[in-house]
């Protein structure tokens, strides 16, 4: 997933240059190329940190910032040639510890990737979690993350993207009408306790997302992948869009937008009607649709078209109805 | 003097502090850091009023304590209470990352993929933050974790509050909607963890007005998150372990078995549930913590799941396919 730029805060530009010195500090000369590709960042924010570096310091003795108490660079090695060779060094001598919520923040993300498949030693990923904790400049912050579930179609949806094989599996959708696929694997990806793979479907030729507990019979095949992730573009947004989707205008209670936020299309509308709010959703087909508003049951309800009302009405009253035909 | 009228860049400022509280050990005066230390001595007057300079100088200290720097004040013996002779240092010790804490390649792999599971809000400004203080240590990844892309959600609004009281021992105040209750009530609570269990947020509290220890779901706080000023202890041992086995104790017993129309799609994603048991050919045992919530998740499912048991979640399920229809009608 790409990782969007975000404009760095001063807060953030220090942890970088607290950073950045001491990894400076263990090497002799490097180049700036080499310093933004292993920080992941671009050569010219690197340029700018080391100019800082270059005239920053203590006051020392003489309170003056005497040449002695700044760090120095070769500053014609690093202004003709782009390479950096640290000369002087005051005050810093390794790298920082991580703040109480940083530590938290990785604990909590290494808990719920503990129970996957190849993370099966325990104690590698408990170990781990104790060098962030001592590694901590304050006890870490108590989030916490239940240990997402793990089965057999979760590892070979994972083994066939790693190996760049194709997958087939028998997959339900949402029309209730099963199929055979066979896919070109290109990400397994997760949202809280769900998963979900993407990828090159061959009988729909396109890119689709299929959750894996609607996947059952998946076989890995001995095939290479036809579609290949460089090949066609996934969409950052689990739902890719399609021109044949339908619009629906819905009503839904003001707290609970944030639950079909992967719906509401950019820009849509959104107006107060009483304390709910009236907006827009897409969906690629009302069998989608009346599964979603029959689990919002008197949060959201869909206004227009009437076809879409029909068809969710429809949906309930047959559930509904099962309570009534039977004691 | 030049450098008086150029405008110092904050960072530099930051850095500048930051370097010279490392390099003592005695510790520096608020005056010996607003006259001398770059960025505030540009603006520090000798004679006249700095009001503005120490409360910038407040800020900056704020700042750098929440990157996980340990800046320290140190009283002078004997002159407790006098402000202007405290001194300030980021001991080194507590700075540096302990020399026993290094990572290996393959470590470091697993700390990026756990760092990617948080896209948005603080926790991924945390963890970005992190990952650059471990790419500090120069060791390099195994290989890139492409093809790969867990992520776990923070999509409710009270998580950023809550996360920072918690952090910071506050109290906290909220409108809480209990369901069935008909209004939300106003809950009265010390944070003691955020925890993730089946894919949702709770917050772990004690609760001083009842004297007990409660789990609130985030989506059923309704109002925005109050921050108090008054301060609680928090409890010495990381209270999420025990957060989370109370919910876990709470799915293990609470049990609902329901009839799913075979092939269905209620079918095969209930039977691949954690913990779903066959009963016979068409009925599942399934375990939940919450009535509501299963409730919503059964009636999606609309004529492919008849619930069996317990009485109350099939009232729930089916006033809510009532509801639904009529809304629809």
């Amino acid at each position: 997933m790409a990782d969007r730029p975000q404009p760095q805060r001063a807060q953030d530009k220090l942890a970088f240059l607290l950073s950045l010195v001491p990894y400076l500090m263990d090497h002799d000369r490097v180049s700036v190329t080499e310093v933004a590709e292993h920080f992941g960042v671009p050569a010219e924010q690197i340029r700018d940190a080391v100019r800082l570096i270059g005239v920053s310091g203590i006051p020392g003795e003489t309170a003056m910032y005497q040449h002695g108490d700044l760090f120095d660079i070769a500053w014609d090695d690093f202004e003709d040639n782009d390479q950096i060779v640290l000369t002087n060094m005051v005050a810093i001598d390794d790298s920082p510890r991580f703040s109480a919520r940083e530590a938290a923040a990785l604990i909590a993300g290494l808990q719920y990737l503990s129970a996957l498949p190849e993370h099966s030693d325990r104690t590698a990923i408990a170990t781990l979690m104790s060098k962030l904790s001592r590694g901590a400049s304050a006890v870490p912050s108590p989030v916490a993350v239940e240990a997402s579930e793990s089965d057999e179609t979760l590892a070979l949806a994972r083994e066939s993207v790693e190996r760049g094989v194709q997958l087939e599996f028998d997959y339900l959708n949402s029309r209730g009408e099963s199929e055979h696929r066979l896919v070109d694997p290109l990400r397994v990806e997760s949202v809280d306790a769900d998963w979900y793979l993407r990828g090159w479907c061959h009988l729909r030729e396109a890119v689709r997302t299929f959750r894996l507990d609607r996947i059952s019979s998946p076989r890995i095949t001995e095939k290479p992948i036809a579609h290949g992730a460089t090949d066609v573009t996934l969409p950052d947004t689990l739902f890719e869009g399609s021109a044949d989707d339908l619009t629906v205008t819905i009503d839904i209670a003001a707290g609970a937008v944030a639950l079909l936020a992967d719906y509401i299309p950019e820009g849509a509308e959104r107006t107060d009607v009483g304390d709910r709010v009236r907006t827009s959703i897409r969906v690629s087909h009302y069998h989608g649709l009346k599964r979603l508003m029959a689990g919002m049951s008197g949060v959201a309800t869909v206004v227009a078209p009437p076809e879409a009302r029909a068809v969710v009405a429809e949906w309930a009253a047959a559930g509904a109805a099962r309570y009534s035909s039977r004691p | 003097m030049a450098s008086s009228s150029q405008r110092i860049p904050v960072e530099e400022r930051l850095f500048s502090l930051v370097l010279a509280l490392l390099a003592t050990d005695a510790g520096l005066t608020k005056t010996e850091i607003l006259s001398t230390v770059q960025g505030y001595r540009q603006k520090y007057s000798a004679s006249g009023d700095n009001s503005n300079l120490e409360r910038q100088f407040e800020r900056d200290k704020d700042d750098i304590r929440e990157l996980g720097v340990p800046l320290e004040t140190i009283e002078a013996p004997g002159q407790s209470g006098n402000n202007q002779n405290l001194r300030y240092r980021i001991p080194r010790g507590a700075y540096q990352l302990p020399s026993d804490v290094r990572f290996s390649p393959e470590e470091t792999t697993l700390l990026n993929l756990a760092a990617m599971v948080w896209r948005e809000g603080s926790l991924s400004g945390q963890s970005r933050r992190a990952i650059m203080k471990l790419r500090s240590l120069g060791v390099t990844t195994t290989e890139p974790v492409l093809g790969y892309a867990p992520r776990v959600r923070v999509r409710e609004a009270a998580f950023e509050p809550l996360s920072d009281a918690l952090e910071r021992h506050l109290q906290v105040r909220f409108s809480y909607l209990k369901p069935g209750e008909e209004a939300p009530r106003v809950r009265t609570v010390n944070p003691l963890a955020l925890v993730q269990h089946q894919g949702r947020w709770h917050l772990y509290a004690d609760e001083p007005e009842s004297g007990t220890t409660r789990t609130f779901l985030l989506r059923r706080i309704v109002s925005p998150v109050e921050t108090t000023t008054r301060s609680f202890v928090a409890p010495e041992l990381d209270p999420s372990a025990e957060a989370l086995a109370g919910l876990e104790a709470v799915w293990e017993e609470r049990l609902a078995v329901v009839e799913v129309e075979p092939g269905s799609d209620a079918a095969t994603r209930l039977g691949k549930r954690r913990g779903t048991r066959s009963v016979d050919d068409n009925s599942l045992e399934l375990h939940y913590t919450d009535e509501n919530i299963l409730a919503d998740e059964l009636a999606a499912f609309g004529p492919e799941v008849l619930v069996l048991s317990p009485p109350s979640l099939r009232d729930a399920v089916r006033s809510r396919l009532d509801r639904t229809a009529a809304d629809h009608g």
